[in-house]
């Protein structure tokens, strides 16, 4: 009953507060410090730090871009669907695009050189996850995410969608290959 | 003896408070600021749904517009 009624004391704010209250409260304080401060400090030593470099672009122009990059840089064709492999220049711009349902072109990459990723979607939310690394962009349309990657070992690695997008959604997987 | 209902048992004890803070000495004085903000409920209201509006949509928006075009 005492809940529904109203305080004993007109001014009950100076009432002094039980040591099981202040010990709660403090707990609580210090995690929450404790976890905001985490959020910055991983960002200073983890070792995958995405950037938020990103330009407006519309799915027409991104594709353009793409198709250029593929035209200009197809070192061979693979796969069922012959998909064009991709060969970039060490250090500089290699593009993806993500369209319902496919991760286009195949990437192949030099190990220990930099490059610099451009993703964008054609239709709608699409999700950038590069298996087994734990690195996952979040891909929508009109947007070109940037970001830098130093590939430091040989290997194929998959692109996994881990946006539902639809009935294909578990078939959209895409490659990077890493060679020596 | 009259059974007491419910209704009755509860305007009792919300006489007995009333009673009561009425005659507390320590009532005297302005109310605390603190106090002024947890007791209004819709104050708290307002500032729960203004602070993550502001916070997370206005911020998020002002972010989201101010991205370059290609």
């Amino acid at each position: 009953m005492s809940s529904l009624l109203p305080p004993t004391k007109k001014i009950w704010w100076n009432e002094p507060i039980h040591k099981s209250e202040l010990l709660w409260i403090s707990l609580v304080f210090v995690w929450g410090l404790v976890m905001t401060f985490m959020m910055p400090y991983w960002h200073v030593v983890g070792k995958q730090n995405l950037g938020t470099e990103t330009y407006q672009t519309t799915p027409k122009a991104f594709q353009t871009t793409v198709q250029a990059f593929v035209d200009k840089y197809t070192v061979r064709n693979e796969g069922p669907r012959n998909y064009p492999v991709v060969a970039p220049p060490a250090g500089g711009d290699v593009y993806m695009l993500a369209r319902l349902w496919d991760w286009w072109p195949i990437i192949e990459l030099k190990k220990g050189e930099t490059y610099r990723f451009h993703l964008s979607s054609l239709d709608w939310q699409h999700g950038f996850s590069l298996q087994p690394a734990n690195i996952n962009i979040q891909v929508v349309p009109n947007y070109e995410h940037v970001f830098t990657l130093t590939p430091n070992a040989a290997g194929e690695y998959s692109v996994i969608c881990n946006e539902y997008c639809g009935i294909g959604h578990h078939l959209m997987i895409g490659k990077i290959l890493v060679v020596d | 003896m009259r059974a007491r209902d419910d209704l009755s048992y509860f305007k009792l004890e919300l006489h007995k408070v009333k009673s009561m803070s009425d005659n507390d000495q320590g009532d005297s004085g302005q109310v605390p600021m603190m106090q002024k903000l947890l007791d209004n409920p819709f104050l708290l209201l307002f500032i729960g749904v203004a602070s993550p509006a502001v916070l997370y949509l206005g911020w998020g928006i002002m972010e989201i517009v101010m991205i370059p075009a290609r």
